[in-house]
């Protein structure tokens, strides 16, 4: 871990309160710190609480018990200073604007101007510099991911947040859309916490990776991923790879 | 007391619109000092209705009777135009368009024409309500009769059933929904113009009170009808809304 | 554009059906089957286009259509800004939908007194127009800003947006579509709004020609007063049904 933490998971529990009033814990006391400039993958089975941790640390939820804190702040502050970037499953871009338009709105949203060049720069990073003036649905599944991880980036986020944004895409594409995403996070080395399913894309991108278990979710184990950077897609085809993503496997089934 | 003390806030919440306006009534009266023969005080428009209430209930009960009976007819006859045209690709072909055009214009605009036609006749006011009732009527359920679940058509061909069959177990019922849209969406227009009619023509009902009542200066009067008159409509209205409820928790 | 087959039909038995529509009409008239207040169709459209007329159905026009268009506007900035208030003030919302709903279910002909003290009997017909649009406006814009996705709040939160920011970039956009649905079925509306506000004595309008019309029996003036409204919310809502599909391709 870099000796600087960014972001803090200090032992937090979420308990959500259900429409007919029953309590239901979602995690239980999860602890993580992520390094600055550190990309961290939480692995996990589906309702384990993985979406649950990411939307605490983007303030979208408030935790229960515990504390997130974001370089020592709290991290509404930090949205509320534009400081965050994020892309969720479903890209959620704005179908009324066009592609350029949509990677330009966080300026828009922080009030600034909106820097033309960043904005083709980035288009063009994830290939998509002709399509500057589509509209979203005009454009295939892979290519909206790309865009929302566009608008992710444009306003170079202290922190990035990815809840499995190659979730919905398939499987041959979803390779290609990691090497992509590795090249382009390679540009900034942003601080980078990645929700995914996928053993594979966890190790292949991820300095570390987490596995979140069991129904109220914690943390099983912890996986330092020691391949150096660039890393070339051959890699998936090494037996260390596979020796981990064994492992990583194993640890997510449930005492089977 | 403390159920009480929520309750109030509960009312609170949801009236302070209402009961802001009527507020502002009462004071703008006050403040202007108005006669009242321009503008009566909720209090004496209170007094007639209460003192008078024959008159009221009786013309009321006439423009009820013509509004209801009106919707009732044009409903049914809606209905039948539209089955009628469901048979027929040439028939609804030529018929929908119109429909939709009639639906889409002022149709109480039509009724100083109605009203010369037929005559100032209480006859000529169910006639309207009826005309008025028809559009709707038509154009719903001529979308519901073409809105059959999906696959359900297969399946009774499969069964071998009979166009008329057909009809009645699968078409008919799956218009039911649309149908009481028509209801709801009339009932208010139906009160509604059977009050305009009989305001333009002079004839009879609450629409004839109202008139006569401003003509004499008895504003107070005038004012009860309108109280009348929006009681009427509010009930028909929930009375349509209810009964949509009713049937769409039944269809679905 | 270009059209299927079936498409193709349907516009072809469209069409025929107003030219139906049209022959009857003049038939009607021709053979006198409805009586002598059945004008035929080109007695209509002769009176109507008859050079000496312009003047009178113009000034008609000229005050029922900026009646019309003034109760439009208002009805239309009222509505909106109601729904913007109920739904940035969550708490203040049951209390302007009961508002709402009270003031819709009072029949145009019961607010007229109210309207024609406090305004004046001008701008009664603008003041039914504005209250028949506000309340389309207000159900359409309300349940319209209800419909921006959670993704996309969750998104703006994220990227720390104001409420302002996010009403003008998110729910606004999200809410159009609704909104010109609503303005499309505000059209007839408003046009009904004006014309029974003329009923109740203005001294202008093609309502009141209407009125005197049917009172005089000048029958080809009644239905030319009738004709022109009816055409115009048309042409009006048809260019509404436009935009409305514009819209609808662009921001859903
Ligand atoms: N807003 C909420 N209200 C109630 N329960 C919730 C809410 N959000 C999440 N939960 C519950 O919390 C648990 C964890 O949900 P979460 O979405 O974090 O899982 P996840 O690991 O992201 O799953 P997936 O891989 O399917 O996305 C689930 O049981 C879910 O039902
Ligand atoms: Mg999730």
């Amino acid at each position: 871990m870099s000796p600087e933490t960014a972001i803090n998971v200090d032992h937090v529990g979420m308990v959500f309160t259900l429409d007919d009033g029953t309590e239901l814990t979602a995690v239980r006391d999860v602890d993580i710190k992520i390094g600055k400039g550190e990309f961290v993958a939480l692995l996990g089975p589906s309702g384990c609480g993985k979406s649950t941790i990411l939307r605490l640390v983007a303030a979208l939820e408030e935790a229960s018990f515990g504390r997130v804190t974001i370089e020592g702040q709290d991290p509404a502050e930090l949205s509320r200073a534009h400081r965050l970037g994020v892309a969720f499953q479903d890209h959620a871009l704005l179908p009324w604007l066009t592609v350029k338009d949509n990677v330009a709105l966080p300026y828009k949203v922080a009030g600034k101007k909106v820097d033309t060049t960043r904005v083709k720069e980035l288009l063009e990073l994830v290939g998509l510099g002709k399509f500057a003036g589509a509209r979203p649905s005009q454009l295939s599944g892979g290519m909206r991911q790309r865009v929302s991880i566009a608008r992710a980036l444009v306003l170079r986020p202290d922190v990035l947040l990815l809840d499995e944004p190659f979730g919905a895409l398939d499987a041959v594409t979803r390779r290609h859309m990691n090497v992509e995403l590795q090249r382009i996070w390679a540009e900034d080395e942003v601080t980078t916490l990645l929700v995914t399913h996928s053993v594979e894309e966890a190790l292949f991108l991820a300095d570390r990776v987490l596995v979140m278990t069991g129904r109220p979710g914690t943390v099983a184990m912890e996986m330092k991923i020691p391949f150096a950077r660039p890393r070339d897609p051959s890699i998936q085809r090494t037996p260390e790879f596979h020796a981990m993503a064994d492992k990583l496997t194993l640890a997510l089934e449930p005492e089977a | 007391m403390t159920g009480f003390a929520t309750r109030a806030r509960g009312f609170l919440a949801k009236y302070w619109g209402v009961i802001g306006v009527l507020l502002l009534w009462q004071g703008w009266v006050w403040a202007k000092d108005l006669n009242a023969i321009v503008m009566p005080q909720p209090l004496d428009v209170v007094r007639d209705l209460v003192t008078n209430p024959g008159i009221y209930l009786s013309n009321a009960a006439l423009t009820l009777t013509l509004a209801a009976l009106g919707l009732v007819m044009g409903m049914a006859l809606g209905t039948a135009i539209a089955v009628l045209a469901w048979t027929s690709r040439l028939l609804s072909g030529i018929l929908i368009p119109l429909g939709l055009i009639f639906s889409s214009v002022p149709v109480v605009a039509l009724i100083p024409i109605l009203a010369r036609l037929l005559g100032y006749d209480v006859k000529t006011v169910l006639a309207i309500v009826v005309i008025i009732s028809f559009f709707p009527a038509f154009v719903f359920t001529s979308a519901g009769l073409r809105a059959l679940p999906p696959g359900s058509e297969d399946l009774f061909r499969v069964f071998g059933s009979s166009p008329w069959q057909r009809f009645i177990r699968l078409v008919l019922p799956s218009a039911v929904p649309s149908w009481m849209i028509a209801l709801r969406l009339s009932a208010p227009p139906a009160v509604l113009s059977a009050m305009v009619a009989e305001f333009l023509m002079g004839t009879s009902g609450l629409g004839y009170m109202f008139r006569q009542s401003a003509a004499d200066f008895q504003t107070d009067r005038a004012f009860g009808t309108s109280v009348v008159a929006t009681a009427i409509s509010v009930l028909c209205f929930t009375l349509a809304t209810l009964a949509e409820k009713r049937v769409n928790a039944r269809w679905s | 554009m270009r059209l299927s087959r079936p498409q193709i039909q349907d516009l072809a038995l469209g069409v025929l059906g107003i030219l139906l529509f049209l022959l009857g009409w003049e038939l009607i008239g021709f053979y006198k089957l409805a009586g002598l207040t059945w004008p035929r169709f080109s007695t209509v459209m002769e009176y109507l286009f008859d050079p000496s007329r312009r003047g009178l159905f113009g000034r008609a026009m000229g005050a029922s259509f900026s009646m019309i268009l003034g109760g439009y506007l208002l009805g239309f900035l009222i509505g909106l800004g109601a729904a913007m208030l109920s739904y940035t003030l969550k708490p203040m919302q049951p209390g302007i939908d009961r508002l709402a709903s009270t003031i819709n279910a009072i029949p145009p002909i019961a607010l007229a007194p109210l309207f024609i003290v406090l305004l004046s009997r001008e701008v009664t017909g603008m003041a039914i127009a504005t209250i028949n649009v506000f309340f389309v406006i207000y159900v359409a814009a309300t349940s319209g800003l209800e419909k921006s996705r959670q993704n996309h709040r969750d998104l703006f939160k994220v990227l720390g947006a104001s409420k302002s920011t996010r009403m003008l970039r998110l729910d606004l956009p999200a809410a159009l579509p609704s909104i010109v649905s609503g303005m499309k079925y505000a059209t007839p509306a408003a046009f009904i709004g004006a014309i029974l506000g003329e009923w109740f004595g203005a001294s202008r309008g093609l309502g009141l020609l209407m009125v005197s019309a049917m009172q005089n029996f000048q029958i080809p003036l009644l239905w030319s007063a009738v004709f022109i409204a009816s055409a115009a919310s048309l042409i009006a809502f048809g260019l509404m049904s436009l935009l409305e599909r514009f819209v609808h391709g662009r921001f859903s």
